[in-house]
């Protein structure tokens, strides 16, 4: 265990003398973060609503009668709109108006109204406020009606008592739609996804460039001379391995409370967030450790690293959410560890998952971890005899 | 009998269908230098790590200090030092840091391992330096450097691959006088090279290899006695050496003689320099040679190596 230890401890200083690795580990991820997370979801109290009608009475009743809420109605010219400020986090709730509730407004009968809710935790609220305030708004519609019809306000007022026993009011049916992508980013906050998306891009990205240093330390001969001490190949292999993990927990530790003191990003259980951060820093230090043996030039394995870094995790939802991809593409995005890490890290952000709830996450990153490690295991051992 | 440190039996290497190294044995006893001498390529490379452990043998056995390294290796490993040909050191930590990484590789650990660490350091003069990063050494420090991690642990047998390539002369001497330190205090050195005036000075027995098998072991002296005693005689000019290397080649005196590949240089084994010499300068300049350079120079491993081999150790 000692060796293990001396190996990894001097692994990490060699990550730490390296002062531009400190610039990849601790500032970008955090920058991205940020931009990641105004980009999806800035300035949600200028346009809570989002609202398309076809612009009759109950248009712009409804829309005087939100604004009187003290709620911010953006007014769009498409449904397509409406869905789209949505999902991209610009609105809390969309609702959409057509014809026949315009119609259904004006005979004073219960008109529809299609409601989208968010993925935000305000989201909810908006929608509450929004439907009281509908209702509201058509009480008030009914009651003006009566008035109308009987001109004289004390008897409109005696007959809306009247009416009020015998007509009930018009009636508000709102229909909400189930979204596939609102119910996934349910209980999610602005920065919360793109927080998760980045720990793992940068996590996999710093764990991965363990593989020019040791193409560095075997053409140095370091490794051989490692490998003349009583030392086996599992302690160099564990040693390598755990001084990368532990350069990856560091960072996703930072990353986690970082984000959580700056943008107020919650993380779930912090243990089971931490036991999928650890598997899956396991993947990337194993596959540092295969294109570390199988490149010879530091430069190439640098953009193996990157680009290799790079692409897994746009395939796997690093970049743009799982939620938004095609089937087929989810399907793809499942060879990579990072589909499996960020949908793990998904359930236990927004819906409080357990250890037992990631199980099958866990497992399968666990098994692409012990594929990795042994084959780079493996290739250590060749690379010694091919050395000669 | 004195107990070897070393005892290397019939060791077989091959990569695909090239054989590296060919039944190579050796011995060496505590307190004993041994050289292996030959060209870039000759299999010493290979030969010394599969002494090392760091590659198994085709066929053939290495026992250190009564360990077998096929049988037991990590219980092997701990009587051995290694100071490979490359510069085997982390260039961002400190000699202190590298000292102390590589003591814990060895076992060792607290005050043991520093006050080892302050001891090699001091051999290696290097106590002033202990604390900067090694990357902002010398060549010839690092070399140093080098060295020490592999004195560390007091092993029974140290092997030295090539430690001087690239060393500036001051600094060669420093290494060439510690190891000979070492081995007066009892420590068993395997020492590879292909500077045949490094092995006459530190070896005390010296095994030339050439092809993966060692073609002659002995001491210097022995070796010398191979070639009848011959003296070598070197031309350098230029001119049309393929036919000055044929009319020399018929004095009767001259037994080999081969061409320096690259340069205008003949090296020749000849019996009787002093008395031939003139009559070797006459063919040569007769044959179109314009003598730069005329050098003799009494037996020594290279013209063993050109007697055994028919080849030039830097060729």
């Amino acid at each position: 265990m000692r060796v293990v230890l001396a190996i990894a401890w001097v692994e990490l200083r060699r990550f730490l003398a390296d002062r531009s690795n400190l610039f990849f580990v601790l500032i970008l991820p955090l920058a991205m973060v940020a931009v990641i997370g105004w980009q999806f979801g800035s300035d949600r109290s200028g346009s809570p609503v989002s609202v398309h009608g076809p612009g009759g009475a109950a248009t712009e009743a409804l829309v005087a009668g939100w604004e009187d809420a003290e709620l911010a109605v953006t007014v769009r010219t498409t449904p397509e709109l409406v869905q789209e400020d949505v999902s991209r986090g610009s609105a809390e709730v969309g609702v959409l108006l057509d014809a026949e509730a315009e119609t259904a407004w004006r005979d004073g009968i219960p008109m529809e109204l299609e409601i989208i809710t968010g993925s935000s935790s305000q989201a909810p609220a908006v929608t509450q406020v929004v439907r009281a305030q509908a209702e509201a708004v058509a009480t008030e519609a009914t009651q003006v009606g009566l008035l109308e019809t009987f001109g004289d306000a004390t008897e409109a007022r005696a007959a809306l008592e009247d009416a009020s026993a015998l007509v009930p009011p018009a009636q508000l049916l709102v229909q909400q739609p189930e979204d596939p992508v609102a119910v996934a980013f349910e209980g999610a906050e602005q920065f919360d996804n793109g927080a998760v998306a980045q720990l793992l891009l940068f996590v996999f990205l710093s764990t991965l460039n363990a593989a020019p240093a040791l193409i560095k330390a075997r053409r140095d001969g370091v490794v051989r001379r490692t490998m003349a001490a009583p030392v086996t190949t599992a302690q160099a292999m564990a040693g390598l391995t755990t001084g990368r993990v532990v350069i990856a927990l560091v960072q996703g530790a930072y990353i986690m409370l970082a984000s959580s003191l700056l943008f107020g990003v919650r993380w779930g259980s912090l243990g089971v967030a931490v036991a999928v951060l650890l598997v899956f820093g396991l993947i990337a230090a194993g596959a540092a450790m295969v294109i570390g043996v199988l490149v010879d030039s530091e430069g190439a394995a640098s953009g193996l690293a990157v680009g290799g870094g790079l692409v897994l995790g746009a395939v796997g939802g690093s970049m743009v959410p799982l939620e938004f991809y095609s089937d087929t593409l989810r399907q793809v995005a499942q060879l990579t560890p990072h589909a499996w890490a960020n949908d793990a890290m998904a359930q236990i952000q927004r819906q409080g998952a357990g250890i037992a709830d990631v199980l099958p996450q866990l497992g399968v990153l666990a098994a692409m971890a012990v594929g990795v490690l042994v084959l780079g295991s493996l290739l250590l051992r060749r690379s010694l005899a091919r050395a000669m | 009998m004195t107990t070897p440190v070393l005892q290397v039996e019939g060791l077989r290497r091959s990569f695909g269908p090239a054989t590296v190294v060919d039944g190579v044995s050796l011995r060496i006893d505590p307190g004993e230098t041994v050289g292996l001498l030959g060209p870039n390529g000759a299999g010493k490379t290979t030969t010394i790590s599969m002494i090392a452990g760091l590659l198994r043998p085709d066929d053939g056995s290495v026992v250190i200090q009564g360990v077998d390294m096929g049988a037991e290796p990590l219980a092997a490993k701990r009587h051995l030092g290694l100071v490979p040909q490359d510069l085997a050191i982390y260039p961002e930590l400190s000699a202190r840091s590298n000292l102390s990484f590589f003591g814990r590789l060895q076992g060792m650990r607290g005050a043991d391992l520093r006050r080892r660490v302050a001891e090699v350091l001091e051999v290696v003069g290097l106590t002033d330096r202990a604390t900067g990063a090694s990357k902002t050494f010398s060549g010839g420090m690092k070399r140093r450097l080098n060295i020490a991690i592999g004195l560390l642990h007091e092993p029974r047998l140290l092997i030295l691959d090539e430690p001087t390539v690239g060393v500036d002369p001051q600094s060669r001497n420093a290494i060439l006088e510690s190891v000979e330190a070492l081995s007066g205090e009892g420590m068993a050195v395997l020492y590879t090279t292909h500077y045949m005036e490094e092995a006459e000075r530190l070896c005390d027995r010296i095994g030339i290899i050439d092809g993966g098998q060692i073609i002659a072991e002995g001491t210097r002296d022995e070796l010398v006695e191979l070639t009848g005693g011959a003296d070598t005689v070197t031309l350098v000019g230029e001119g049309p050496l393929d036919e000055v290397e044929a009319a020399v080649a018929g004095i009767p005196a001259v037994r080999e003689v081969r061409r320096v590949a690259g340069e205008g240089r003949l090296v020749m084994v000849v019996q009787g320099a002093p008395q031939a010499i003139s009559a070797i300068v006459a063919t040569a300049t007769g044959a179109g040679m314009t003598l730069r350079d005329v050098e003799t120079s009494r037996p020594d491993l290279e013209s063993v190596f050109l007697h055994l081999t028919g080849k030039a150790l830097r060729d």
